[in-house]
């Protein structure tokens, strides 16, 4: 018998018992709905980590000062006073693979006036190297030099935010502006980078040479934290290790004494959601099994009333020539076919439901070709288990039931 | 090679009831059917006929004996051969009809194309309705067709394959006079082209349109007789209805 024949003559079986058809269908259609908003929404959640990731750069890693910290969000309150500028010039000194270091601290909440505006930001006592280091430099203007380092210069480079709220669509490159008592010359405007992971508005910001802010603002010699970038992506946690030692060996940490700073990698923070986001997934996967695996059973018991039912045509197509593989086939297809129809209908609900789960909950989803893969895959699968003992049971009957009465 | 179709030697089959009693549904029957002949098996109710045929037909097995079709030894087949020789060279007509429901008619007839090699599985199931006279009836389902007109599809259905044979039980046992007419009438047509037909029945006057009566009781032939005069259907039919008319008018 031809393929197409036998599928044809299974989705006709199908036809003619509609409402057969549809109780078998109904509990794949709902596992796989499940399974492909799960998928979709543990991909989702991957792939915002990972993006995040890399916008950091893969080939760069963050030290924080103080211990114990995790994940690589700043603390609230002030940082512990353990990192100094001179480890972040060692780093750069003494570690071959780091290319360059960005060390820096931070002022939040200032105030800062222009004229009689004054608006609450955040500001940032950087280095030259910062641009190269977060890939991050100045949309007009210039960003901050050498000299301006050496100098304790007061200039500053405003955040697109900062310069919408202080002026508007005026021309803010060379006025001056008040950052508690100090006054500072504007000398550029960074590039806009949107939303932080955290959620704050990383163009709400104000940059300043370190020195300044240290000397002129602060009032201090620490540094919050230095961005390390690398030659290479390779050998991270072997850098990790070096980068650790000569920190405690210039912080002077005798052994059993915890870190006094916080090393973060790309890798461990990728790691860290990837093991909290894998445990959840596998839980509501699991979920979503068993009801895939319900529906198989529901499957399995129809089709096998279905066969018992069907004797007399089962007896009939083999009284004109039907063989054994005929009769299993158009059974097992007919399983087949109800899963599979029950999976595409899954993965269509499923990705409508991701969609309506992003807009509602602001989730992220993802919907790939691996998970309308996963669902064909899956949902064929339960259908050839879940037939294949009606279908035997079909294919032993004799011809002679087509007699029966 | 000689003429017969069908030879069977010393066939029987035995059930075996609950209680370690044994029934002997048909009991060392030997016989040889020719080319072209048309032959009524007769007997009582549970004389063995139905088993019998299902026997002559493939569809069952004998306990013993051995039956040729065409010369060709089928006793010692497997399932899957057997299903073969069922699509080929035979073709069963059942009291109850055994149509598919919620089918058509074409797609009824097209059922034993579907499991043979051949492609033209419409064109040949619309010929074999047309030959019986349901050329206006294709797309019906058997619910909407006359018991007559539905035992008319399940012949159509036995000749679609062009077989050798056919091999009907009882094909009147649910019909009207009228529509039992019309079936021995297509049945008379088809020998009359040459094809073999086996009729099962335990009416003395359906055996009668055969050209050879076998009787059987607790399943061994009793007699195997050439009937000498044949009824023949088709001139019936007129008298029935001039009768009915007849009847309609008084
Ligand atoms: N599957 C079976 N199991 C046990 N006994 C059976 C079976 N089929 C038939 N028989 C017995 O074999 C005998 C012959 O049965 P069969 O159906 O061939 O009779 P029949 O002549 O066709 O009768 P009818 O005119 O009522 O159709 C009966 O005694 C019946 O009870
Ligand atoms: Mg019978």
């Amino acid at each position: 018998m031809k393929q197409s024949r036998a599928l044809k003559v299974a989705f006709k079986g199908l036809g003619k018992n509609k409402l057969r058809t549809f109780l078998m269908m109904i509990g794949i259609v709902i596992g796989i709905t499940a399974l492909t908003l799960i998928v979709s929404a543990g991909m989702g959640a991957q792939n915002r980590i990972m993006e995040r990731v890399k916008k950091f750069g893969l080939d760069s890693m963050m030290v924080f000062a103080g211990g114990g910290r995790e994940m690589g969000q700043p603390t609230s309150g002030l940082p512990a006073p353990s990192l100094k500028l001179e480890d972040a010039v060692a780093l750069k000194r003494e570690i071959r693979a780091v290319a360059d270091v960005a060390p820096f601290n931070r002022k939040g909440q200032a105030e800062v006036k222009f004229q009689e505006k004054s608006v609450t930001t955040s500001v940032f006592g950087v280095t030259p190297s910062w641009a190269p280091v977060w890939d991050w430099d100045a949309a007009e203007g210039d960003f901050i030099s050498e000299e301006d380092l050496t100098s304790l210069a007061r200039i500053c480079i405003i955040g697109p935010t900062v310069q919408k709220e202080l002026f508007g669509t005026a021309e803010a490159i060379g006025e001056t502006i008040r950052i508690g008592n100090v006054q500072f010359e504007i000398k550029g405007i960074m590039q806009a980078k949107g939303t932080s992971p955290g959620g704050g508005d990383m163009d709400n910001r104000i940059y300043i040479p370190l020195s300044t802010l240290l000397r002129r603002v602060m009032n201090v010699d620490h540094i919050s934290g230095v961005k390390i970038r690398f030659k290479t992506a390779k050998d991270m946690s072997k850098t990790a290790a070096d980068i650790k030692a000569l920190l405690r060996e210039r912080h002077q940490l005798a052994s059993g004494v915890p870190d006094d700073f916080t090393v973060t990698t790309p890798t461990e923070v990728t790691n860290m959601a990837k093991k909290v986001a894998g445990t959840f997934n596998i839980f509501l996967a699991l979920i979503a099994a068993i009801s895939l695996i319900t529906g198989g059973v529901v499957v399995a018991n129809i089709m096998l009333i279905s066969v018992n039912e069907r004797r007399k045509e089962i007896g009939l197509r083999k009284a004109v020539g039907a063989k054994r593989k005929d009769i299993m086939l158009q059974f097992l297809y007919e399983a087949t076919a109800v899963t599979l129809t029950g999976g595409v209908i899954g993965i269509v609900l499923g990705a409508i439901g991701a969609k309506i789960l992003e807009t509602v909950t602001q989730m992220p989803t993802a919907i790939s070709w691996e998970i309308v893969a996963l669902g064909i895959v899956f949902s064929s699968l339960v259908g050839v288990v879940a037939g294949l003992q009606p279908a035997k049971r079909a294919a032993s009957l004799q011809p002679i039931e087509a007699m029966r009465a | 090679m000689n003429g017969n179709v069908i030879q069977a030697a010393n066939v029987t089959k035995v059930y075996n009831k609950g209680g370690g009693g044994e029934v002997y549904a048909v009991h060392d029957v030997s016989l040889e059917i020719g080319k072209s002949e048309y032959v009524a098996i007769m007997g009582a109710s549970g004389s063995g006929k139905s088993t019998l045929m299902n026997i002559l037909g493939c569809l069952d097995k004998p306990t013993s004996g051995s039956l040729k079709l065409d010369g060709v030894e089928v006793s010692t087949l497997n399932d899957e051969e057997l299903a073969t020789i069922r699509n080929r060279k035979i073709g069963f007509v059942f009291q109850s009809f055994n149509l598919l429901a919620r089918t058509n008619a074409l797609e009824n007839v097209e059922l034993p194309l579907i499991y043979s090699d051949r492609s033209d599985i419409t064109r040949l199931a619309r010929e074999a309705l047309v030959s019986v006279g349901l050329a206006d009836r294709l797309h019906h389902n058997p619910g909407e067709l006359s018991g007559g007109q539905q035992q008319r599809v399940a012949i159509a259905r036995a000749l679609v394959t062009d077989p050798e044979i056919i091999f009907a039980d009882e094909p009147t046992g649910n019909l009207d006079s009228k529509s039992s007419l019309e079936i021995m009438t297509l049945f008379q047509q088809l020998n009359e082209k040459g094809r073999t037909i086996v009729l099962v029945t335990h009416e003395a006057d359906i055996a009668a349109y055969a050209h050879r009566i076998i009787k059987i009781a607790d399943g061994k032939i009793i007699s195997d007789e050439r009937n000498p005069e044949p009824r023949v259907a088709e001139p019936e039919i007129n008298t029935l209805v001039a009768q009915e008319a007849a009847h309609e008018t008084k």
